[in-house]
């Protein structure tokens, strides 16, 4: 299975503490995530797994979503990720990002 | 029975109208899905900052002394870093879309396997036994009277018969059918993504200049 980038949406609206339960979560199941909003992580997991986030109660939706490289700001998104990829890549499974959005 | 009539039997075409059914119904659900991803990236804002001002002036350093009365300035540089005010892009505006997919190639196959089988077989077996017993003793009677034995004659008779049959059929019937189908991310489609058009009124004439 492919490693897909999703949008997630949280059940009941964004908080702090629920926006890190899903975070854990994601981290906890082999996902990292590549940039925090104010709507949701956006994550990058492995499609087999997803599922297993999506059944989450804190987890409203779970899109699918990919990168356009013609967007306004791709390089930005691009440069986020990658930037929040390495912390989580060389920090463990520990280690989050902070809020982007 | 017929095992040509068993094939015909065998529900064809609700099988793949149940196929073709369930496709339809998960392409619809996934294409809802990416148009609520749709939804939600246009709602989801972030501050982007277009443009990083970085100005360097000179900033010269302490003079270094060479010895024998010669000193050097080096050439500093002082950075100052002008971050343009962030404006608020939606995700779908920076260039993350909903990711599409959909059903390419859809196979159904069915397998059955039917067989009958009719056994006969007889086997009969008879017996049959004659016994004759005579008996024959001297004196006394009548008979001895003139001059002849006495005795008495007795014969039996037995026989038996065993007939068996057996007629044995059986029939077996076996199916089983495969249904696979290829799932695929696809670009989205043209009619579900907003075109962005950038007006640029920095130059004279205005750009303009039109993105999917």
């Amino acid at each position: 299975m492919a490693t897909q980038i999703y949008i997630i949406t949280l059940r009941g609206g964004y908080t702090h503490e629920s926006s890190r339960d899903v975070q854990r979560l994601v981290r906890g199941l082999g996902g990292y995530i590549l940039m925090a909003t104010r709507t949701g992580p956006i994550i990058a997991i492995d499609e087999s797994r997803a599922p297993l986030v999506g059944r989450n109660p804190l987890v409203e939706f779970l899109g699918p979503v990919t990168l356009n490289p013609n967007g306004v700001a791709a390089g930005i998104l691009t440069r986020i990720f990658a930037e929040n990829l390495s912390k989580q890549i060389e920090g463990g499974a520990g280690s989050q990002p902070g809020l982007n959005g | 029975m017929g095992i040509g009539k068993d094939l015909l039997d065998v529900p064809f075409g609700d099988m793949i109208f149940s196929m073709a059914n369930a496709i339809a119904n998960s392409q619809r659900k996934l294409d809802a899905a990416s148009l609520r991803t749709l939804r939600t990236l246009a709602g989801t804002k972030f501050d982007f900052i277009p443009e990083v001002t970085e100005v360097l002036t000179p900033k010269p350093l302490d003079p270094i002394d060479l010895g024998g009365g010669q000193t050097v300035t080096p050439t500093g540089v002082d950075i100052k870093v002008f971050p343009s005010p962030p404006i608020k892009l939606t995700l779908l505006q920076a260039g993350l879309v909903p990711q599409f997919y959909q059903f390419t190639e859809s196979i159904i196959e069915v397998k059955i396997s039917l067989s009958s089988k009719l056994d006969i077989s007889h086997s009969s077996e008879v017996d049959i036994g004659l016994e004759v017993d005579t008996k024959v003793e001297a004196g006394g009677g009548l008979l001895s009277f003139f001059g002849g034995p006495s005795g008495s004659v007795s014969t039996s008779f037995s026989s038996h018969v065993n007939i068996k049959n057996s007629i044995t059929y059986s029939y077996t019937a076996e199916g089983s059918s495969l249904l696979r189908t290829t799932l695929k991310p696809v670009p989205p489609p043209v009619r579900f993504m907003p075109r962005f058009i950038t007006v640029n009124a920095l130059v004279s004439p205005p750009a303009i200049n039109t993105s999917e």
